[in-house]
């Protein structure tokens, strides 16, 4: 619990954390979810993936940030506004946590969310190139190529 | 000069469908590109089509190898949204259930490393203890694979006299310690194929915050049984298996002593089985809004789920899973780096990678 409470402190957050439902959460308030990924580095927490949602409307969406620090699990919740591909965009973590990599390229194409700061390989889980059509309620307007045209460019 | 030399998705040197793509020098890989989601079938999205029954019964597709281990965690999660605890007997249920998957899954694992490093009588000789395991596992739950024994608030199926199954255990034990592991252990074939391949250092593992033995073939000790124990593993006394070498060997010795522990767990929750319910589940359930998460440390590390519900709904509003193998892949990229390519297939196999988890 002294770890829990050097992060908060170390990110400047005011709110103390919450147990709810098998996690320890934290409202971030102003830290950036890269000073949330160096303090968490410098806690020795595991990182241990980002669980995308898509809100209603216009909304945008919301990220849960998940480390292990000593067993326990922490959860981060970062707000993304907006649902456009000019405002879908949250930093990246991945030069500082190298283990976000497969994770920010999962939710960059199930949710069309830009991860800035890196450059994404070819697609991992849908054939194409088309990001943001396996879990947004609203697809992407062009559609993908096929899946078996798809595998077989990926298999080329 | 280097070439690339493209392995897969579909290839006799893998099991499952991927695709690793290996920039060679002469023999030597200096690295590699890994290709995912030949599998993929967006069972993600199909579970926020299906209602509380149904959606049990399609995350068990999510793996054929932990299929049990995929509904625990699931079934935990909607607990914490419904307010249900599965009662003390289903919680030993549940131990005795994982333990016998991690053995189902271990020995697999074992044959399929012997048949790499061309060693298939050993190959022969695990699939045989393979069977034996699923036949306690059909003895317990009717099934084979796909167990269906999960439900939000207990176990479908009661193990009727838990003591009868400790000679099956007994014996299991008894045939690892006499044949599997002395070998996998000592051999000359199973050191030279595996003694200092495929190294994932103690400083990578953490950088690529790898799970379960990966981890601890490489010097981490962490387990979810001990450090943030679910159903009856606070009253379950093992031990934590840790390597440090961070090599093929140190994988495969780490899972033969975890063959050990889950003996060891089996005879202690079969012993100690409490009596009473196997289920707290009325006729309806009623999950409040919000999030929960549940994780479970399944035979390749750590599982988790976030299940997302809006009250009076019958289907979740989100399941996101976080596979071990997801977390595990990518290192295989710094484990292959260095390595002469005939030693490939075995590295990227001692993660035991599972792509039906992995694709979803």
């Amino acid at each position: 619990m002294i770890a829990l409470e050097n992060l908060r402190e170390k990110l400047g957050v005011a709110e103390p954390w919450v147990e709810s439902r098998g996690t320890h959460w934290l409202n971030p308030g102003a830290a950036t979810v890269r000073e949330l990924a160096q303090a968490m580095n410098a806690a020795g927490a595991r990182f241990v993936t980002i669980t995308a949602y898509e809100l209603p409307g216009d909304e945008g969406f919301r990220l849960e940030y998940h480390w292990d620090l000593q067993g326990l699990l922490l959860g981060v919740p970062f707000q993304i506004a907006g649902k456009s591909p000019e405002s879908a965009k949250i930093d990246s973590i991945y030069d500082l946590s190298e283990a976000a990599d497969w994770i920010e390229r999962e939710v960059h194409e199930g949710f069309a969310i830009d991860f800035t700061g890196r450059e994404y390989e070819p697609l991992m889980l849908r054939p194409g190139d088309k990001p943001g059509v396996n879990l947004r309620v609203a697809p992407a307007p062009d559609e993908p190529a096929s899946g078996l045209q798809g595998q077989k460019e990926v298999a080329k | 000069m280097s070439y690339k030399i493209p392995m897969g998705p579909y290839h006799p040197g893998l099991e499952e469908p991927y695709k690793l793509d290996m920039i060679c020098e002469g023999e030597t890989v200096v690295d590699a590109e890994l290709n995912i989601g030949f599998n993929f079938r967006g069972i993600e999205h199909l579970a926020e089509t299906r209602n509380y029954v149904q959606v049990i019964a399609l995350m068990e597709r999510v793996c054929g190898i932990c299929s049990f281990i995929h509904t625990l965690t699931l079934c935990q999660a909607m607990e914490k949204l419904t307010g249900l605890e599965a009662p003390p007997r289903a919680q030993y249920i549940r131990v005795v259930m994982a333990e016998l998957e991690r053995l189902h899954s271990h020995v697999l694992w074992a044959g399929i490393a012997a048949k790499l490093m061309g060693f298939k009588t050993m190959f022969m000789t695990c699939f045989a203890l393979r069977e034996k395991v699923m036949d306690v596992l059909q003895a317990i739950s009717g099934n084979r694979v796909n167990y269906s024994m999960n439900h939000v608030g207990g176990v479908n199926r009661d193990i009727e006299d838990p003591i009868a199954l400790v000679p099956m255990i007994d014996e299991l034990e008894r045939e690892m310690m006499r044949t599997v592991i002395p070998i996998f252990t000592t051999s000359s074939t199973a050191r030279s194929r595996c003694a200092g391949i495929g190294v994932l250092t103690r400083e990578k593992a953490i950088s690529c915050a790898v799970v379960g033995p990966t981890a601890r073939a490489s010097g981490i000790a962490q387990d979810l049984r001990r450090d943030a124990p679910y159903a009856a593993y606070a009253e379950m006394k093992f031990e934590v298996p840790v390597e440090q070498a961070g090599d093929v060997r140190a994988r495969l010795f780490v899972r033969a002593l975890e063959i050990i522990e889950s003996c060891n767990i089996l005879r202690q929750a079969l012993a100690k089985m409490a009596p009473g319910e196997i289920s707290s589940a009325g006729e309806k359930l009623v999950f409040a809004t919000g999030t929960a998460t549940s994780r479970v440390e399944a035979p390749r590390g750590e599982v988790m789920y976030s299940v997302t519900w809006k009250e009076n709904s019958r289907n979740p509003a989100r399941v996101h899973v976080r596979t071990p193998t997801f977390a595990n892949m990518p290192a295989v990229r710094w484990m292959v780096r260095g390595a002469r390519l005939a030693d490939t297939p075995l590295i990227q196999a001692s993660i035991d990678p599972c792509y039906s988890c992995t694709d979803r």
